[in-house]
């Protein structure tokens, strides 16, 4: 009886809910904007997790399964996907370490927010570069 | 307060501090990953098999990978639950989410064991 008075209240709670979903409405600041992206890549990095798990296992299978792994890795579509890994997960990485800074009140005034929130774009962006760079040289 | 904040009864709390400790854990090992790769780069296929052989590196890299399978269990709950409004649907996608990263669990155990 309770409980279905819980699943009345919840469903009504459900259907009145105020929604703004008109994304062209919502300004989006830069610190939105590094928190956004961190789910995005978060979300990507999970979708990934069993192509680097098939990767591992047939790269280690057999030395064949290697090499034919390694020609995979140099097409140019593959370091494509892979600069695009990679670059999510460096804005995962740094992002995260600003969250872990924020967690012990550290640049937590808005003016130091958006100035570590310009940092962690430039460094994902900087450090995707020089993979980059190790990907194509 | 500390330690009351960690019981039962603040299950956020403890979601919360297990996402920041699997992240500092995955965050150190990536680094070591990389410093890894950097210094042994392995290029032919028995140097990719000794890369992996150390007690230790199999032990380091299983860690990760529970930890991993924790953090994407918070990370992708708190995608459902802010955009699965639906708890019927969303509880279909949590039961999903959870029988993959357990499958992946299994996968990445046998990986380590038989490599």
């Amino acid at each position: 009886m309770q409980n279905n008075e819980l699943q009345t209240s919840r469903k009504s709670a459900q259907k009145n809910r105020p929604k703004n979903l008109n994304l062209t409405t919502i300004r989006l600041p830069i610190n939105a904007l590094v928190s956004i992206l961190h789910r995005a890549t978060g979300c990507a990095l999970f979708l990934i997790l069993p192509v680097i798990l098939l990767a591992l296992q047939y790269s280690l299978s057999s030395a064949p399964n290697f090499e034919t792994t390694v020609s995979i890795l140099h097409s140019r579509f593959t370091k494509l996907m892979l600069l695009g890994l990679a670059w999510a997960f460096f804005h995962h990485f740094y992002a995260g370490l600003r969250h872990l800074a924020m967690d012990v009140h550290w640049m937590t005034t808005l003016m130091k927010a958006r100035y570590t929130s310009k940092v962690v774009l430039a460094l994902g962006a900087v450090t995707t570069l020089i993979f980059a760079v190790y990907l194509w040289f | 307060m500390l330690i009351e904040l960690l019981t039962k009864r603040y299950p956020g709390m403890r979601a919360w501090l297990m996402q920041r400790l699997t992240a500092l854990v995955m965050a150190v090992y990536s680094v070591m990953l990389l410093v890894r790769v950097a210094i042994l780069q392995p290029s032919i296929y028995e140097e990719w098999l000794s890369f992996f052989q150390p007690l230790w590196f199999r032990i380091a890299s299983w860690l990760f990978w529970i930890c991993l399978s924790l953090h994407a269990w918070l990370g992708v709950r708190d995608v459902f639950k802010d955009y699965v409004p639906n708890y019927d649907v969303r509880e279909v996608l949590l039961k999903i989410l959870a029988v993959l990263l357990s499958v992946y669990i299994v996968w990445a155990t046998w990986l380590f064991l038989v490599y």
